[in-house]
């Protein structure tokens, strides 16, 4: 194995998460773990479909366990969004929401589906025409501008930072950051104007966004809404590695049986790589995807210690 | 199987795409958007089926910043056709292949 302290990185602690920690663990790997357990789709879910588990469990329980299991065979857990993803000379780089970069041989994408839609009126109608859901594509139509970030997450959070550069205020519309301690720090001393214990209730305009009616009635004229609902995804996250979704709804990661994507040393695993939404299909692709990695790993590092 | 997907600026859009002689399909885009990179394949894909009827042609908005305000472009990608010099329709986002499709079949 290669001088890194990690060679094996997972974005993703539910159930396709923790079982490519523990299968590549396994092999001796250097594993660590990214992510959430409340932000696993299994947090609030009570189990019995699951083989081998007789009782009902929740699974909340199953995710505590899960980790337990994964540190015993050496994985290193960190309660980190990741917010930036890149690929260089076939390393791939994550930097986390308190602004940490780390570097990698293997990734592994197990962020499961999350909701991202407000579901509020105004929010089809004006998609594009001032309604966005991607502040790294878009921030720069609203140079000068008045803009309002939506979200309690780290995505929203680093959104709001993020748009600083272009547009004139920046608010924050949030219930409570839910985000690092230093994200936090960092986004009370910026210019970020943040409105909390509150929520949008409709997004208002004529022929495009002209503001916000928020849930305590007060109405915030803005010309941008960006909705970032919890943390970043597969499309703003892996896209940006090249990685190739399912034409037909563009919402999955393509693999093969190996849990390969089209990127050398990228895999994915779990709600990530299309349905069924299930325990047993997650745990299944990330034990591949755990082997796979671990595997892909010890091999690069080998062909490079053999090159000198 | 037509020419590939053509990149136009704000310079050579009058000609190439206002004045097509065909129904063009333009892609706005930009190297630092996910979205964008997703669904750059699908728009080659397209063009090799639909290439002898109809342009596919992409429009970096880092490099021409007049066009996408022209059309009120405010999220990308925005894909948009054009019948002889007008909107015919406009979809945000990476959207599926099929809903490609479909817009396409309005005009063939
Ligand atoms: C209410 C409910 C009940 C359910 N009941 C059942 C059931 O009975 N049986 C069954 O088989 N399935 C059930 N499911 C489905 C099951 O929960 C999912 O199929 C399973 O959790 C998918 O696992 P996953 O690891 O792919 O993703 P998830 O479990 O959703 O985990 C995703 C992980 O990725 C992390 N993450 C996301 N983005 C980032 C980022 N940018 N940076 C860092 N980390 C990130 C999150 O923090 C989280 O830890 C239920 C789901 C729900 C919502």
């Amino acid at each position: 194995m290669s001088d890194q302290l990690y060679n094996v990185a997972i974005i993703g602690r539910g159930p396709a998460g923790l079982q490519a920690a523990i299968h590549s663990g396994s092999k001796k790997a250097k594993v660590i773990v990214f992510g959430k357990p409340r932000n696993s789709g299994l947090y609030k879910a009570r189990v019995a479909n699951f083989c081998c588990s007789e009782d009902v469990i929740t699974g909340k329980e199953m995710l505590e366990a899960g980790r337990k299991q994964a540190e015993s065979f050496g994985a290193v857990f960190l309660e980190e969004d990741i917010i930036e993803a890149k690929s260089e000379n076939n390393r791939f780089i994550l930097v986390t929401e308190s602004g940490g970069a780390f570097t990698f041989e293997t990734l592994i994408l197990a962020m499961g589906v999350a909701r991202k839609k407000l579901q509020v009126k105004g929010e089809k109608e004006f998609v594009g025409r001032g309604v966005s859901y991607c502040v790294d594509c878009d921030a720069t139509f609203f140079k000068g501008m008045d803009v309002a970030v939506v979200g309690n997450e780290s995505a929203a959070a680093a959104g709001a930072l993020a748009l600083l550069l272009y547009a004139r205020t920046v608010y924050l519309v949030c219930r409570k950051p839910m985000i690092s301690d230093l994200l936090h720090e960092r986004l009370k001393r910026s210019e970020v104007r943040i409105l909390q214990d509150t929520w949008v209730k409709e997004i208002v305009g004529a022929n495009e966004v002209e503001g916000l009616m928020l849930t305590n009635d007060e109405s915030l004229k803005v010309s941008g809404v960006f909705i970032e609902l919890g943390a970043k995804g597969a499309m703003e996250l892996a896209a940006n590695l090249g990685v190739v979704f399912d034409a037909e709804t563009f919402s999955f990661i393509e693999t093969n049986k190996k849990q390969e994507t089209n990127i050398p040393g990228l895999y994915a695993a779990g709600d990530i790589t299309g349905q069924p939404w299930q325990i047993a299909k997650a745990v299944g692709e990330g034990c591949t995807a755990g082997i796979e990695a671990a595997e892909y790993a010890r091999k690069l590092a080998d062909s490079e210690r053999s090159r000198g | 199987m037509g020419q590939g997907v053509l990149d136009v600026d704000d310079s050579s859009f009058e000609s190439e795409i206002l004045k097509a002689d065909k129904p063009v399909l333009v892609d706005f885009w930009a190297p630092w958007c996910g979205p964008c990179k997703a669904i750059a394949p699908v728009m080659n894909q397209l063009e090799e089926t639909y290439g002898d009827s109809i342009i596919f042609a992409r429009c970096n908005v880092d490099h021409s910043p007049n066009t996408p305000t022209k059309y009120s472009i405010r999220a990308i990608p925005t894909i948009i056709l054009f019948q002889d010099g007008k909107v015919v329709d406009q979809v945000v986002g990476a959207v599926p292949k099929s809903h490609l499709e479909e817009l396409l079949k309005k005009i063939l």
